[in-house]
């Protein structure tokens, strides 16, 4: 397994720039994702780790190789796509093992790495099935064996979940994630989906307009984003952002910044701020609570306030964040 | 008014139209087999003498020779000629659009017009093939390499070459259909190709060809069928049915020639059911073949 570094990747697409300058580093035995709205760049980016893209500028490492003009299969990575890229007129085990086929890999060794494969993300059952006859999970399943049984040096992941149902989009992030800890490989996970990269991730790289806005740990971005647009991009609800008019009936923020306050640090309690409550959503065990102060509480879904009525509220210091209004850029309090 | 109606209703203009123009002449030509009929006097009940009269009939099997030989040759041709342009033009680049319009094109002029053309283009004295092919000869009446060129409409052997070579050039239908197939292939199974390794030759052997085969297949069907009628206006315009006799005359002249020129019509109707039973048989053994096969590509 080896690491995957960019440095300086620029990709443009005529006067479209996809890629502007990434330096990133997915580390060895790592399960880096990449993480942004839609046309952010993010699937670029995998392409031309992958070489399905020529890169513009800059260079890209895998191991210690430099493979920025190699072409995609001297790479020696696996993909995986979003529409799973099935072979329809295969089999299971046809598809899977499509690239030692191509590759003329003996026979045995085909059979060998087949089995292995299959039994480790649950496909044995349906190896002589067609696409056709499999579910979305399933097929999913399929194309990550296929992934694996090549041994690559690195797995590159293009929104391998996002075409599933809900139910088994929760199943199979838990499933890649067992598999990423039970063969430790190199993986760079691509998806739009904020809550998938936060559960899923070792690291997270956020990207907007074809910059990485921040990599770190779930925790770290979540906790301390560095700028405003990952701030808001992470969390469900988003966070709230207050103007220093707004945020005056708080606390006292400096001229030309913005406070931001998760929904899930702002309390509903008597002595707090009056507001009066505007609206009120229900999701599961949560309740999202929007007051017409221009803020969302996140309070446990049995201790909601009614609509319409009147309360308080408030947040502590310490939870809150400040950004620079012109820049976004996260600053520090005095 | 229900769904059934309304689908009834829709299709009547259509239905009508097929039975008035293709299945009543189709059924009256299948009548009139059975029967002497010179369109003088009324058809006259004679049983299977036509067939038995089709059986004797030397020039018939010459036809139905010179027929099947030429959709074998044909067919694999065209289809090949299709395919190969619509994966050549399937991309986007400059100028792209010329090439398949001019690949598109021939197939929409008309038949005789289109014969007419090829009279000239054929022309061993004075057609541009020929001039071509004698260009810098040692004498004026041979090609640089030293042997006659092909005496396109005088010569039997040549003569049929001509009119497979004049087929070739009117696949605008199949390389339209091809082309817009091979455009629906979703391209990430090349992306996954690509990444795997897979040589030009693995490709299309292992992902082009067999995700096009359904497609290819009902093609061959429809060309099979469309080439045993096609040489029609190519043998009555160009070559006549010679040279010397009957060396291009292929069932669909045969026909015509004894129903409009020798007023055979029972005969000439004979023949067209005979036709019509070989034809349907052809593609059904090419079904049963591919049936199997086939079931695997279901997307």
């Amino acid at each position: 397994m080896s690491r995957i570094a960019l440095d300086a990747v620029r990709k443009r697409f005529g006067e479209t720039t996809a890629l502007d300058g990434v330096d990133l580093e997915a580390r060895e035995g790592e399960l880096l994702v990449v993480v942004g709205p839609s046309g952010c760049g993010k699937s670029t980016l995998l392409r031309c780790v992958a070489g399905l893209e020529a890169v513009d500028e800059g260079t890209i490492r895998i191991g210690e190789r430099d493979v920025t003009r190699l072409r995609p299969a001297a790479r020696n990575v696996s993909m995986v796509f979003q529409s799973y890229a099935l072979f329809p007129h295969l089999t299971v085990r046809e598809n899977i093992a499509f690239g030692l086929v191509v590759r003329e890999e003996p026979k045995q060794v085909v059979r060998e790495r087949v089995a292995e494969a299959s039994e480790l993300v649950g496909v044995v059952d349906f190896l002589e099935r067609r696409p056709y006859e499999l579910s979305g999970g399933e097929r999913q399943r399929v194309a990550l064996a296929r992934a694996l049984v090549r041994r690559p040096d690195a797995f590159l992941l293009d929104e391998p979940l996002s075409n599933l149902d809900a139910g088994t989009r929760v199943e199979m992030r838990t499933e890649l994630r067992r598999l990423h800890r039970e063969i430790g490989a190199t993986m760079v996970h691509v998806t739009h989906d904020q809550v998938e990269a936060l559960t899923l991730g070792d690291r997270i790289a956020v990207l907007d307009a074809g910059r990485v806005r921040q990599v770190g740990t779930p925790d770290e971005v979540y906790g301390r984003p560095r700028d405003r647009f990952v701030a808001g991009f992470l969390g469900t609800p988003a966070m709230n952002f207050l103007t220093p008019d707004a945020a005056r009936r708080f606390y006292e923020i400096p001229e030309g910044t913005v406070l931001g306050i998760r929904p899930e640090h702002v309390r509903i309690d008597p002595g707090g701020v009056p507001a009066r409550v505007d609206l009120v959503e229900v999701a599961g065990s949560d309740a999202y609570v929007h007051l017409d102060r221009g803020l969302v509480a996140r309070v446990p879904a049995d201790s909601r306030p009614a609509e319409g009525g009147g309360v308080g509220a408030g947040f502590d210091r310490k939870a809150a964040h400040l950004f620079d209004e012109a820049t976004g850029e996260r600053r520090e309090w005095t | 008014m229900n769904e059934r109606r309304q689908v009834a209703l829709m299709l009547a203009p259509y239905v009508f139209g097929l039975v008035a123009l293709v299945a009543l002449p189709a059924l009256v030509t299948f009548g009139l087999a059975f029967t002497e009929y010179d369109l003088l006097r009324s058809p006259e009940f004679n049983g299977l003498d036509n067939f038995r009269e089709l059986w004797d009939d030397e020039i018939f099997g010459i036809a139905l020779k010179n027929s099947l030989v030429f959709a074998a040759v044909a067919v694999p041709l065209r289809l090949g000629a299709a395919l190969g342009l619509a994966l050549l033009l399937h991309r986007r680049f400059t100028g792209v659009g010329a090439y398949r319009s001019s690949a598109a094109l021939p197939t929409v002029i008309p038949d005789i017009a289109y014969g007419l053309v090829w009279l000239w283009l054929f022309n061993p004295l004075y057609g541009p093939i020929n001039l071509l092919l004698r260009w810098q000869g040692d004498s004026p009446t041979t090609t640089a390499w030293g042997v006659q060129p092909p005496q396109w409409l005088t010569h039997p052997n040549d003569a049929r070459a001509a009119i497979i070579i004049m087929s070739l050039f009117t696949i605008g239908e199949g390389f339209v259909i091809l082309l817009v197939t091979r455009q629906g292939l979703p391209s990430e199974l090349y992306d996954l190709a690509a990444l795997e390794d897979a040589t030009a030759w693995g490709i299309f052997r292992r992902v082009t060809l067999p995700l096009m085969a359904p497609i290819l297949l009902l093609l061959l069907a429809r060309d099979t069928i469309f080439s045993l009628q096609w040489t029609f206006v190519p043998a009555l315009v160009v070559t006549e049915g010679g040279p010397p006799e009957f060396s291009t005359t292929y069932v669909p002249l045969f026909v015509y020639r004894n129903a409009f020129e020798f007023l055979r019509y029972g005969y000439a109707s004979a023949a067209t059911l005979l036709m019509f039973v070989l034809t349907a048989l052809i593609v059904w053994l090419q079904w049963r073949i591919v049936r199997r096969w086939r079931k695997g590509f279901a997307i």
